[in-house]
């Protein structure tokens, strides 16, 4: 257990969603993506976005297995 | 099956949590409605006092509520201590009852007993009263829910009846001596299955291939896939086989708060048949009542049907014997599983393997199948017959999705043929059931009749199909379709508001989404099923056994559609038969933006001798 990542117990997929504090919906998007990476993430895709004038509420998500692939909570 | 016991017991409820008290009342008056002599102490007693209590009486039972938390493990194994040394554990059992509390951690702390905050009445009855085994048992259990029990399938409307009675003999009559090669592979198939000589199933398998497209038979003979496409290995089949009986939830949860509130089906289909096994049996946890399968879109367009246990990494599971086999071995024998056969080519096929693998109902709409899902209206309806008759033949209900409507099919010519569709059923001997769109459809936004409200519009068309006929009514496909967002929450809310007012409205089920199925760039994530099966589950709590009350204008649009839904079919009633009826646009047309598919176009053949 102790050398086994969190992420192989992912079933399928990771979802983020917080509160981007931005100019406009273009930063925002730009920062949701970025953060992404920032978290070790790779790509993530923007499921949803609003900016409302202050910043950008966004949910975000991280396929970490996709159906037909090799699934590591399996083994 | 639960045996009250004869004796009724004594026993001390002792609330040690100082705030949360709430639920040794509620055990408090659910014991003393079962006839069991009671004393409730009130909450924030030190322990001495407790235990001098204890002393004064032969207690049969010490029920103790706490909420686990810092430092209150301690002071409960010092309870149980004092307890003890006092002798109160010559004569009464403790209890202890709470959030967090394990029967684990309650035997490791020195309580007879523990239970935590999912534990039900029954069980804690069946405790006290010494039958719990038994209750455990059956609460465990779910039962198997008929959908069409308790429906007449009787017509109300003696106008709408006899149209769709001239309508279907027309149909039938057309459908006499016709033959596809879908029908034509179906009937092989029966005989392959059944088949146990070695040579005459390789007979009836060249047969087969002979009907089928290229790129079935490479696949089938050669194990050349469609990209994406593989056979899930025997490791696969073990390592699921284990993951799924190494974990076994402790407890069942339920959507429905009221008998009377629908059952809650969800869509499978993600490509892999083991990751819907898996989905289905965390839902199934969470209260589902049953699942839908959904096959790729690419599988309606080729003429025969892929072998094999197959995972497919895109949209929609492959339909396969081996596949429904494989997902009616591990889920739970209550929950119902239908099969969505009237896309394409392959419908009658289709609705043999559901039938062959166990599947409890199937899918069948000979007009939405012609209009939405692009296959040639002769074609589909010369299948769908053959498929209605197999679901009769297998006991299997088949629900009719009314999900032209999102085309923008005004509701009363969608409704209209849901109608045919259910006399059809009757003629050929399978029961049907309804199943309208439950939501903001094109043509409804368009004009403005859910400009006030969503509620009256939804309500008038389920309120108009139940004064036509007695048949079960199963909204969706999902409910709130486009009314949700890529917005979770929002989602969510929507779901379980059109979720009350359908049960408000006395349905039979419902289909819901997940809170990403608006998220078309990437397959549904179990926690996003999750949040709208919380999301329902709160709602029946919320409505109970109340109801939602539609505004007036509910009543003029249900007889508006019903009068809507009489004119159509009197149209159609006057075509030669059901497919010359779509051809015509009678139950959709371009300016409504539905059009007669083309797949399969031309391959009906007519005996010459009929």
């Amino acid at each position: 257990m102790e050398n086994q990542s969190a992420f192989n117990s992912v079933l399928d997929g990771l979802d983020i969603e917080t509160y981007l504090v931005c100019r406009d919906a273009m930063e925002g998007k730009h920062l949701a993506l970025q953060l992404g990476k920032e978290m070790n993430l790779g790509d993530v895709d923007i499921m949803y976005e609003e900016y409302d004038g202050y910043g950008m509420r966004v949910r975000l998500r991280k396929y970490i297995v996709k159906p037909g692939q090799t699934y590591p909570w399996l083994k | 099956m639960k045996q009250l016991s004869q004796q009724s017991k004594h026993i001390l409820c002792v609330p040690l949590d100082p705030v949360h008290d709430v639920g040794i009342k509620l055990i408090n008056a659910e014991l003393q409605k079962h006839g069991h002599r009671t004393e409730l102490l009130s909450p924030d007693l030190p322990l001495e006092a407790i235990v001098k209590k204890a002393m004064t009486t032969n207690y049969d039972f010490i029920l103790v509520s706490r909420t686990l938390g810092y430092g209150v493990a301690e002071l409960l194994a010092r309870f149980v201590d004092q307890m003890d040394a006092a002798g109160v554990r010559d004569h009464s059992k403790i209890v202890i009852g709470g959030k967090a509390v394990s029967p684990e951690l309650a035997a490791e702390l020195g309580f007879d007993k523990g239970f935590d905050e999912h534990a039900s009445y029954d069980s804690i009855l069946a405790y006290i009263e010494g039958t719990s085994g038994m209750v455990e048992d059956e609460t465990r259990r779910k039962v198997k829910k008929n959908i069409t029990a308790g429906h007449s399938y009787v017509f109300h409307h003696t106008e709408i009846e006899s149209l769709l009675e001239r309508i279907a003999e027309k149909t039938l009559r057309w459908s006499d001596g016709v033959s596809t090669p879908g029908i034509k592979r179906s009937r092989l198939r029966q005989g392959m299955l059944k088949e146990t000589d070695k040579f005459r199933f390789g007979a009836l398998q060249k047969q087969y291939r002979e009907l089928c497209d290229t790129e079935i038979v490479d696949a089938n003979s050669e194990h050349r896939f469609p990209k994406g496409v593989r056979f899930i290995s025997e490791m696969e089949q073990t390592q699921l086989s284990s993951l799924l009986t190494s974990h076994i939830p402790k407890h069942q949860g339920t959507i429905q708060y009221d008998r009377r509130q629908p059952l809650v089906f969800k869509f499978l289909g993600s490509g892999c048949p083991m990751m819907d096994i898996v989905h289905g049996k965390i839902c199934e946890r969470w209260g589902i009542d049953g699942f839908l399968v959904i096959n790729p879109s690419w599988e309606a367009r080729y003429e025969g049907l892929l072998e094999g246990m197959l995972t497919h990494e895109n949209d929609g599971t492959i339909t396969s014997l081996e596949n429904i086999q494989l997902m009616k071995r591990w889920l739970d024998p209550a929950t119902l599983l239908t099969i969505r056969a009237h896309r394409g080519l392959n419908t009658a096929e289709t609705t043999l393997l559901a039938g062959e693998g166990g599947a409890d109902l199937t899918k069948i709409n000979l007009v939405y199948g012609s209009l939405g899902a692009g296959t040639d209206p002769e074609r589909l309806t010369a299948d769908g017959i053959e498929s209605i008759k197999i679901a009769g033949q297998y006991n299997m209900a088949f629900d009719i999705p009314g999900n032209d409507e999102l085309s923008g099919v005004p509701a009363w010519k969608t409704l209209a043929g849901l109608l045919i569709n259910v006399m059809l059923g009757k003629k050929l001997g399978a029961k049907a059931i309804l199943k309208p769109l439950f939501c903001c459809g094109p043509h409804i936004v368009l004009n403005g009749q859910m400009q006030l409200n969503y509620v009256d519009y939804n309500a008038a068309k389920i309120l108009a199909l139940k004064e036509i006929v007695d048949c079960p009514v199963w909204p969706g496909e999902p409910i709130a379709f486009m009314t949700q967002t890529e917005d979770r929450v929002q989602s969510a809310n929507a779901t379980s508001y059109h979720a009350a007012l359908a049960a408000s409205l006395g349905v039979d089920a419902i289909t819901i989404a997940s809170t990403d199925e608006a998220y078309s760039r990437g397959p549904i994530c179990i926690a996003s099923r999750i949040d709208s099966i919380r999301a329902v589950t709160d709602a029946f709590r919320f409505m109970g056994n109340a109801n939602i009350t539609p505004t007036p204008a509910m009543l003029d649009w249900k007889e508006n559609l019903i009068r809507q839904i009489t004119e159509t079919l009197r149209a159609v009633a006057l075509a030669d038969h059901l497919p010359d009826a779509i051809n015509k646009g009678l139950l959709g047309n371009a300016a409504d933006g539905a059009y007669p598919g083309t797949f399969g176009k031309g391959t009906v053949t007519r005996n010459p001798l009929q």
